[in-house]
């Protein structure tokens, strides 16, 4: 398989991929065309545009706030991102550290979460939340989403092939346990942490479910949820509906032009959620 | 699994000198020291997963409306009982392996048949490729639902306008239809899944050595020989991994898909497990259905896995 020459079978595979490029890209393409159309061309099947106006973005302005709602998805993200990296960080180095007693029942019990669907225990979940006061509250929204337990085993597993030398090394210079996490473990697992930091922030900026659940107030809630908002207020008004639908993916996409390869590898290396 | 730590001698205390007492203390420390670090984990998984996880199985033997004010009343099986003989369970039982069987084609058969058809494909240009295949992964499902609901409006959408008018096609509702709704949730979420298993299969088929191959061709073997006896068989852990996923989350995947754009409908041919537990939560109120809902599907969730993770070890080929 030589890749330069070209043969009749690189010619059906560039054809494939070519098909399949716009097949993924197609959609995505058709929904910033027509956030970006003005009113009288949004039924155009033109692929190109022949007018540019900004008016469905004002639109969508001014009728939900979705600056509010784009702020509390970031907000809500980041600190999602920052408090699971900080627990599985945690967790992962106690586990690939120490052999104590229950250190295999905890690292079944942080394996079983897997087992349990969402759905399952939503509603003790939402009873506690509200009995906590904490519906609509940002709080509300980011402290469940805390427990997972993928980034502990990830974690875990990097530290365990880390060198032994160096850790060794530091603990006959009397480094403790906290130091030696935070200037040997944490520098040395920088590409794990960033794909693990990627995944988390992503998924948090598109998480639906427990927002759905737990915020209701268009100025409190994420923009996901705004956008379903949106449609069932809006209906079909499509260019302003797109026009909401880009700004609540935009983030994601620039996070995508800028780290376009370690996203990519970020998301291969760990699977779906 | 023989767990190995390889810096376990951390946990006995360094021989500095210190006074016995302070050893002393410094022991105890050191002997707390990983369940320390372990805390923040642990009562995060204890308050959010497990013990509602009990609750859950509290709840099923009650009935009970969501509202705090409102007592619950004890009554036993009831609810276990109600469920079991509903339609919609046995409605929601079918599409979630319909779901599943259906999704397997966009995570499994389509991307691995594209990856063996393109892993010759170099240059430049693959990375571009990759980007762009890629891309719908990101897409938030809210996000792509409403896409999609634009394309694909009976009489406004770019399908309609663009292919089933200019070629005098009748018009389709594609969420109404009770037999169409379906295939197209599938669909859509095939749309969203197929880059990322694509490549996830193509970088199964990078890690291959060279070497496998160019030796099978030397002993004259045919592509399609090749593609069959070496590298299907490598490709097996990653193969069984995207069955079992699609298998035990292919339901959850339309989960918002469905609640945006069908509600479950027409007549529950959308619904599925996950939806109608949140139906019997969060609409109906029924906290006692839910819960017992969520118990027995929690129960049949569990014994598929285990048996998914039984069949992985037994039939995957590992290069060693």
């Amino acid at each position: 398989m030589t890749p330069k020459r070209l043969t009749a079978s690189s010619i059906f595979g560039h054809a494939v991929l070519v098909l399949l490029s716009l097949i993924s890209i197609g959609p995505i393409y058709w929904m910033f065309l027509s956030s970006l159309r003005p009113e009288n061309e949004i039924y155009s099947t033109n692929p190109l545009p022949s007018s540019i106006s900004l008016e469905n973005y004002i639109f969508v302005w001014q009728s939900i706030p979705i600056g509010n709602m784009l702020a509390n998805t970031f907000l809500m993200a980041a600190l999602i991102t920052i408090g699971q990296l900080m627990i599985c960080l945690l967790a992962g180095y106690a586990l690939a550290r120490w052999e104590f007693r229950g250190s295999r029942l905890f690292f079944f019990l942080f394996l079983g979460t897997w087992l349990i669907p969402f759905q399952v225990i939503m509603i003790p979940n939402y009873v506690l939340l509200s009995r906590l006061g904490w519906l609509n509250t940002l709080q509300g929204l980011v402290v469940p989403q805390l427990a997972t337990a993928f980034g502990i085993i990830l974690l875990r597993q990097h530290m365990k092939a880390f060198p032994r030398e160096l850790l060794d090394a530091a603990r006959i210079d009397g480094a403790g346990s906290w130091r030696v996490l935070w200037s040997i473990v944490v520098p040395n697992l920088r590409a794990p942490l960033a794909a693990l930091a990627i995944l988390y922030f992503i998924g948090g900026w598109n998480e639906y479910f427990w927002p759905l659940l737990v915020s209701n107030k268009p100025e409190q809630t994420v923009v996901q949820v705004g956008l379903q908002m949106f449609l069932t207020q809006e209906g079909n008004q499509w260019g302003a509906l797109m026009a909401a639908a880009a700004l609540a993916s935009l983030p994601v996409f620039v996070l995508y032009v800028i780290l376009q390869r370690q996203v990519v590898e970020a998301f291969l290396r760990s699977g779906l959620k | 699994m023989a767990i190995e730590t390889p810096l376990s001698t951390a946990a006995r205390p360094s021989p500095q000198q210190a006074t016995a007492t302070r050893r002393t203390i410094w022991q105890r420390i050191r002997l707390i020291e990983p369940y320390l670090y372990l805390l923040p984990a642990f009562l995060a998984v204890g308050i959010w997963v497990y013990w509602p996880l009990i609750q859950t199985v509290e709840l099923s033997f009650y009935r009970w409306n969501l509202l705090p004010t409102r007592p619950k009343v004890p009554v036993g099986f009831e609810n276990y009982l109600q469920v079991l003989a509903l339609p919609e369970m046995g409605i929601a039982l079918r599409n979630t392996v319909l779901y599943a069987l259906g999704l397997l084609p966009f995570s499994v058969g389509l991307p691995l048949a594209l990856a063996l058809i393109t892993a010759g494909i170099g240059g430049p240009l693959r990375g571009v490729y990759r980007a762009v295949i890629f891309a719908p992964v990101l897409m938030a499902p809210v996000v792509v639902a409403v896409v999609w609901r634009w394309i694909l409006h009976p009489t406004q959408g770019l399908v309609y306008t663009a292919i089933q008018q200019p070629l005098g096609l009748p018009t389709v509702n594609w969420f109404r239809d009770s037999v169409l709704s379906l295939p197209v949730i599938v669909a859509i979420t095939g749309w969203g899944l197929l880059g990322f298993s694509f490549l996830i299969f193509s970088a199964g088929l990078a890690n291959i050595p060279k070497e496998y191959t160019e030796a099978a061709r030397i002993d004259g073997a045919t592509q399609w020989q090749i593609t069959r006896y070496v590298m299907l068989p490598l490709l097996t852990p990653t193969i069984s991994f995207m069955v079992i996923m699609t298998v035990l989350l292919g339901a959850q995947w339309v989960f918002p898909l469905v609640n945006v754009l069908t509600q479950g409908g027409p007549q529950d041919a959308t619904t599925n497990l996950y939806y109608i537990l949140w139906q019997f939560g969060f609409r109906s109120f029924n906290v006692g259905w839910s819960s017992a809902a969520a118990v027995l599907f929690f129960a049949g969730f569990g014994i598929i896995a285990f048996i998914a993770v039984r069949l992985i070890d037994r039939f995957s080929i590992y290069d060693s």
